[in-house]
């Protein structure tokens, strides 16, 4: 099978997954026990002109198949309808407009923060292996890695806002900023507005990418101590070339191999877990916007946020796998490919 | 061949029992010894299973008035680790020591003597249920060696794997023994403090006072200063003993932490259990018939993992506030229907290559060709083969559901108010990390750290048990792993 049939199948599997989650989404919402109209109006309502009115809007007195219908069709035209609590009225395409940058900021910087310290610990734990060293990294990385975001988020917040009582000055480091703030991203090509922005977002994404941290330090080490042993590795030994040389062309390169879909299956990782680390560092995102969405009612919102959240993830499980059969080829395109 | 005739394989257990009875015997026996100093214990939990008032109120009276006496006596047989028989709250008087403790110990002596007791009284049932093991091993089974054995030797010495067992066994029976591990109650001290008393020696008036729990919980929380602070290790005003200190409002810190350990646990190893029947179930009915049953459970897989967990998590369990489903068991029995019913796509994914290859095994044709039906196949050819493989998965993602559900807590999710989470501690101390009641926080974020790695350690050693060589499927493993990412 050619890499671009492989892609095609790739792309008709994932209609019905889409579809399917979102079905999923649709029963959850309107077939539940809660009445979106009285969750909008906000408790118990179940009569009124009001609560009819709300009704009507929603459609939520025809048939539940046309409903159905309708959610589909709309969501899958892109017409994500609008807010009706949080912001009432606003489209949910300017919500995400507004919300959604900061999110990227915070996971792109999670994902950077997560390669630049996991993978070369990892690295120089596997080239050190068995070592204080390496028991000390590993070791680390192995509690890092069951530390909930939640709590390092917290404990985090409480240390540098307090870092004077330790003898450093956070706050006033480099660049002035404040600790529990959502960053402005309004001027970033300004080097000191970046620097800003940056340092606030720091010490969440260190606590967003910690489980992938974890992850790629110890993919990182089993990696290189297989590299390593490698019969190529031998051979470039053998012929003399220098131990930086093989470390980098050798090594490296292909201990990189493993990483990707670690890197790729962030993605996941850091849509669910920004809800809690936007809320302990008052970073007002997408995740920040869907939990206040889900606890005030917002039932309109919330549907049209998960549709984007699945299309999200399906895309990037496919990139993912894309990529996969671009590093190495022999990753198999048919049986065992999922 | 005369082996086979002597000892045919078709005798069952209960005959090879039957046919030897006394190391049997022996065993069962000190079962019920070890048993018979909780009986009242057992039953209590037993009926404290069912939601309170359910079913006395829809059971008639000639079956209820029974039941209930039942109950009654049932409460009133003796149970050893109780803290009626070792009381551990009580007054000094000047020159008297303390009284109403037991055997007039420190309080914090007496919590210890009850804590050790129940941890030996455990350890107990570990040696006993170790032994009925070897015992089975030995006098029982048809067949002198199998495959398990080694396994079982390659975890014994598997020492990072052991101690994941010991941490677990550790939080496990802490969770068991809730009520009685506390220095006090959650009733008694968190659900209503002012319907109890607590007695204590007031030194102004120089003779022994009583006060409502509340009142004397008011007095002694822990909010940020060295005056307003009762740290772990210490007593508070009213002679009480907080192992590891109270919270800002003033309940005992430990109660709450033994209560949220039950909580978690029971939602975490239910819910896996679930997830672990379905996962098992369709990978051999998938790998048996593949094909469109196959792909069917591979988009259906697919769906479900393309759903956010922790925010399916947050809308159901914002969603179902306040209705009956959402405050059954507290709201633990959401939690563990939304975790069993999203966690099931990764450890099916996990498994499912391993189940593909067994049965792509010979001994599969044959039993086919034998007329053996598909369920009995799969029953008895498949399963054993997977169910290794569904042990370090599982324990893998026990990890993430522990997380998970401290982290709806943490949002005021999931386990509705009074009742302890982990999650809801690190909430109320918050604001006091850097103070002098940075244990509100901290502690319960480091017994979450040390339990998910202890899970994730067991797992580790169950792996190298099963196969030594294994090529391990990291994919597989973190995507269990990492859970939902809270």
């Amino acid at each position: 099978m050619s890499r671009l049939k492989y892609l095609g199948k790739r792309l008709l599997l994932s209609i019905p997954v889409v579809l399917f989650g979102t079905s999923i989404t649709f029963v959850l919402l309107r077939m539940g026990p809660i009445d979106p109209a009285a969750a909008i109006l906000g408790g118990q309502q179940t009569q009124g002109g009001n609560y009819e009115q709300v009704r009507q809007q929603l459609g939520l007195h025809r048939p539940l198949w046309e409903q159905y219908i309708d959610f589909m069709v709309d969501l899958f035209t892109l017409k994500l309808g609008q807010s009706w609590v949080i912001a009432q009225g606003t489209p949910v395409s300017e919500l995400l407009a507004q919300y959604a940058p900061r999110t990227l900021w915070l996971g792109f910087w999670s994902v950077i923060v997560a390669l630049v310290i996991g993978i070369p610990l990892g690295f120089y734990a596997g080239l050190n292996p068995n070592s204080w060293s390496d028991y000390f990294a590993s070791f680390g990385g192995i509690v890092w890695r069951a530390m909930p975001n939640f709590w390092l988020a917290v404990i985090m917040v409480s240390l540098i806002s307090q870092s004077q009582k330790f003898g450093f000055d956070w706050q006033n480091w480099v660049v002035s900023t404040q600790v529990v703030t959502p960053p402005s991203l309004n001027n970033l090509t300004d080097p000191m507005e970046f620097l800003a922005a940056l340092k606030m977002v720091l010490p969440a994404a260190l606590v967003l990418g910690s489980a992938s941290m974890g992850n790629e330090m110890r993919i990182g080490r089993t990696a290189v101590l297989e590299t390593k042993n490698a019969n190529y590795v031998e051979v470039a030994k053998a012929k003399g070339a220098p131990g930086r040389l093989i470390v980098w062309k050798h090594v490296f390169r292909n201990a990189l191999i493993p990483l990707i879909p670690i890197i790729s299956g962030e993605a996941f990782l850091l849509i669910g877990g920004s809800v809690l680390v936007e809320t302990v560092f008052a970073i007002n995102g997408l995740g920040y916007l869907f939990f206040q969405a889900a606890v005030n009612g917002d039932l309109p919102l919330v549907g049209s946020l998960m549709f984007v959240f699945i299309v999200l993830l399906v895309s990037v499980n496919i990139l993912q796998d894309v990529l996969y059969t671009l590093v190495d080829p022999r990753v198999g395109y048919e049986g065992e490919g999922q | 061949m005369s082996t086979l005739e002597t000892e045919p394989r078709s005798r069952g257990l209960g005959e090879r029992i039957r046919s030897d009875p006394e190391p049997a015997t022996v065993w069962a026996g000190a079962c019920l010894l070890l048993l018979s100093v909780q009986f009242g214990a057992v039953f209590q939990t037993v009926r404290a299973l069912f939601p309170g008032g359910a079913v006395g109120s829809y059971v008639p009276a000639f079956v209820g008035a029974p039941v209930a006496a039942a109950g009654e006596f049932v409460g009133s047989l003796p149970t050893l680790l109780t803290r009626d028989v070792i009381p551990n709250q009580g007054y000094r008087l000047p020159g008297q020591g303390w009284q109403e403790t037991f055997l007039g110990l420190e309080p914090a002596v007496a919590w210890l003597v009850r804590v050790a007791l129940i941890y030996v009284y455990s350890l107990a049932w570990l040696a006993l249920l170790w032994w009925g093991y070897r015992i089975f091993r030995s006098e029982y089974r048809a067949a002198d060696w199998t495959p398990m054995d080694d396994k079982v030797a390659r975890f014994r010495s598997h020492y990072w794997g052991i101690s994941g067992v010991v941490v677990v066994f550790f939080f496990v029976v802490m969770a068991v023994f809730a009520p009685a591990m506390g220095p006090t109650t959650v009733e008694r001290n968190i659900q209503e403090p002012f319907s109890y008393e607590v007695s204590y020696f007031d030194e102004e008036a120089g003779s022994v006072a009583t006060e409502t729990v509340g009142t004397a919980n008011f007095e002694s929380g822990s909010s940020g200063t060295p005056e307003e602070n009762v740290g772990p290790l210490s007593y508070d005003d009213y002679g009480r003993f907080h192992p590891i200190g109270t919270l800002p409002k003033g309940n005992d810190m430990f109660t709450f932490m033994a209560a949220g350990a039950r909580i978690s646990l029971s939602i975490a190893l239910l819910s896996i259990g679930i997830s672990v029947l379905i996962g098992v179930g369709l990978a051999v009915f998938t790998a048996y018939y593949k094909g469109l049953s196959d792909l069917v459970a591979v988009i259906a897989s697919d769906s479900v993992q393309a759903i956010p967990q922790l925010l399916l998590l947050i809308l159901l369990a914002s969603l179902l506030r306040g209705t009956w489903l959402g405050s059954l068991y507290n709201g633990a029995a959401v939690l563990t229907i939304i975790f069993a019913a999203t966690n099931w796509p990764y450890l099916w994914r996990a498994i499912r290559g391993p189940a593909l290859q067994i049965a792509e095994n010979e001994w599969i044709d044959a039993s086919r060709s034998f007329g053996q039906r598909p369920r009995r196949i799969m029953q008895k050819h498949m399963v054993p083969y997977v169910t290794g493989y569904m042990l370090i998965y599982a324990s893998l993602s026990i990890g993430g559901i522990i997380i998970s559900v401290a982290g709806l807590s943490y949002l005021g999710l999931g386990i509705s108010a009074p009742t302890p989470e982990w999650g809801r501690a690190v909430r109320m101390g918050q604001d006091y990390v850097t103070t002098a009641s940075w244990h509100i926080s901290l502690i319960p974020g480091v017994m979450i750290v040390l339990l998910v790695t202890a899970f994730n350690a067991f797992g580790d050693g169950v792996r190298d048990a099963l196969d030594p060589q294994a090529e391990t499927e990291e994919d597989a493993e973190i995507a269990t792993a990492g859970g939902s990412g809270a």
